[in-house]
């Protein structure tokens, strides 16, 4: 199946004034399958930006290739299947959010009768009812930001490429854009997804790519990217007794105890030795957990 | 063709409601209905006047909005971010371009319309309306998209205030080309400055060729053949503006 996104070795060169040149993006390679839910992660100013707008043809790449869904970046049909919604969108402020959406659709050439459908049917699916016919300067950042992800789906593209989609949002117009984004997916879309919030990214994300000072830091599945799984938690009820603690030591567990439990960290591999010996005390066991990682963690670790 | 209208259509809503447009517009509005004040002349004399001022008024109005509006729109895009989710459409540059071209220069129309709707009416109070008066102010409009195209052409590669001043330049270099600008060039002795006179004087628009209205005011007949060769000179000096246009804002950087 031909990637819905592939880029090879994508450079850009920023010529500054004095002669000074920088390095936005340096021999990014990366491949986003389609029907998958890519997360593109990075630091303020890891080229991220950059990358999407190489990708959309806004920058040209001052060295490699990309393609979407097989066609070179360079080539304006490659956008022909795309919904896209930049960080912070713009809209032109007198008009409603009715009018945005019919704009684009009549962009992509969307006929006049199908229109009003569509237009309903993406208006309903970001919640835009109420303020549909409310001019973009009285709304709020947040409701623009929906009109920006209906403008995005206007259309039905087969590949979203959103920016922080979820900016602007209060905790339950995220989790209706996280449903939404989940929802899509499990249609066959491919969405290509940029931002800062980890814990989004990690709950939606099947793949995930760090980019750090324009180079890929990491690309995999979050579970991939997230170190650990070498030491695991154990914890039982209750205080270990004094003869218990000193096997322990052999173990060179580390035990600490708080509210009525301890939490045995030991090896993985010394996993079941540890629970044969907690049984031989027939103390409670409350929980097994292997210690790995949070993506924030491992974000920090790579941005470092 | 239809995404530049539908780019155009959105061009001309948001230009219409500038105040340069509005302000710029009652402001001849005023002048051309209080033209009909100048009573203190015979009645011929008192036509040829209106005729002469509305004319004036109309030409600067169309100009001086041109330059305002087609200056800025294409920039203020690119700064507004607007054009982001027009352009991640299968949409060339050219066609957002050619858009914003297209919706500045029918804002300017709307305007000239109005003010030459006004003339019309209080001319025919005067006389019986004839060809001339078509074809000065079709002549006008024509004027006007050449300006607008210079002022397109420029807002691709500089800021919108370095392109509204050259415009502005231009537009009045263009309109005393013939009059001021080639006396001044057949003096030059010089052979580099005279070479440099000479290539700004072939750059710059004949502006003065589109202005009939002496044709208007003294009712002369114009030949046909000098009229289709201006229009053909129009047309291609704006397809030349935009061309290069097209060209700057193909390679700049979003």
């Amino acid at each position: 199946m031909i990637p819905a996104i592939s880029t090879t070795n994508l450079t850009k060169v920023y010529r500054l004034p004095r002669g000074v040149r920088k390095t936005a993006v340096e021999s990014l390679t990366l491949e986003v399958k389609q029907a998958e839910i890519f997360g593109f992660l990075g630091p303020n100013g890891a080229g991220k930006t950059t990358t999407i707008k190489m990708l959309l043809g806004f920058v040209k790449p001052t060295a490699g290739s990309a393609q979407i869904m097989g066609i070179p970046i360079d080539r304006t049909n490659a956008r022909a299947d795309i919904g896209y919604l930049p960080e912070q969108p713009y809209f032109h402020k007198f008009m409603t959010a009715r009018e945005i959406i019919s704009m684009h659709a009549a962009l992509i050439g969307i006929k006049r009768s199908e229109r009003k459908q569509k237009i309903d049917e993406v208006i309903e699916q970001v919640g835009l009812e109420e303020i549909a016919r409310t001019p973009a300067s009285k709304l709020s950042k947040g409701q623009v930001q929906r009109i920006g992800i209906a403008q995005a789906l206007i259309g039905s593209p087969s590949l979203l490429i959103l920016d922080e989609p979820t900016s602007g949002l209060d905790p339950l117009g995220r989790q209706q854009i996280r449903d939404l984004l989940l929802d899509l997916n499990r249609q066959g879309k491919t969405i290509f997804l940029s931002s800062h919030l980890l814990s989004e990214v990690e709950t939606i994300c099947s793949r995930i790519a760090v980019l750090v000072k324009g180079r890929m830091a990491a690309i995999g599945t979050p579970n991939e990217i997230k170190r650990g799984g070498e030491r695991t938690a154990i914890t039982v009820a209750g205080e270990l007794p004094s003869e218990l603690i000193v096997r322990l030591g052999y173990l060179s567990a580390d035990i600490a105890h708080s509210e009525g439990e301890t939490v045995i960290t030991v090896e993985s591999h010394q996993i079941y030795e540890l629970i044969d010996t907690i049984r031989e005390y027939n103390l409670p066991l409350v929980s097994v957990m292997p210690i790995r990682e949070t993506l924030e963690e491992a974000f920090l670790r790579l941005a470092a | 063709m239809s995404r530049i209208m539908v780019i155009a259509k959105a061009t001309m809503l948001e230009n219409a409601r500038k105040q340069v447009f509005h302000v710029v517009t009652l402001i001849t509005l005023t002048i051309v209905c209080a033209s009909t004040m100048l009573s203190f002349f015979t009645l011929g004399v008192q036509v040829k006047m209106l005729k002469d001022l509305c004319m004036t008024s109309l030409l600067f109005c169309g100009g001086l909005l041109a330059v305002a509006l087609a200056s800025t729109s294409l920039p203020n895009e690119i700064e507004n971010k607007t054009c982001y989710p027009i352009l991640a459409r299968p949409i060339r540059r050219t066609e957002l371009l050619l858009g914003k071209y297209l919706g500045s220069l029918f804002t300017v129309y709307l305007g000239l319309a109005a003010i030459s709707i006004v003339f019309a009416v209080l001319l025919a109070t005067k006389q019986a309306l004839d060809v001339n008066l078509i074809l000065s102010i079709g002549f006008t409009l024509l004027e006007v998209a050449v300006i607008a195209a210079i002022s397109t052409c420029l807002s691709t590669f500089t800021t919108p205030a370095i392109a509204a001043m050259l415009s502005f330049i231009i537009y009045v270099a263009g309109t005393v080309k013939i009059g001021y600008f080639k006396p001044l060039v057949d003096q030059v002795t010089n052979p580099a400055t005279g070479f440099l006179a000479r290539a700004v004087y072939h750059i710059l628009p004949n502006l003065e060729s589109f202005n009939f209205k002496d044709a208007l005011v003294h009712n002369l007949k114009v030949p046909d053949a000098y009229l289709i060769q201006v229009a053909i000179y129009g047309i291609l000096y704006c397809v030349l503006m935009l061309t290069i246009g097209a060209y700057a804002f193909s390679r700049r950087e979003l």
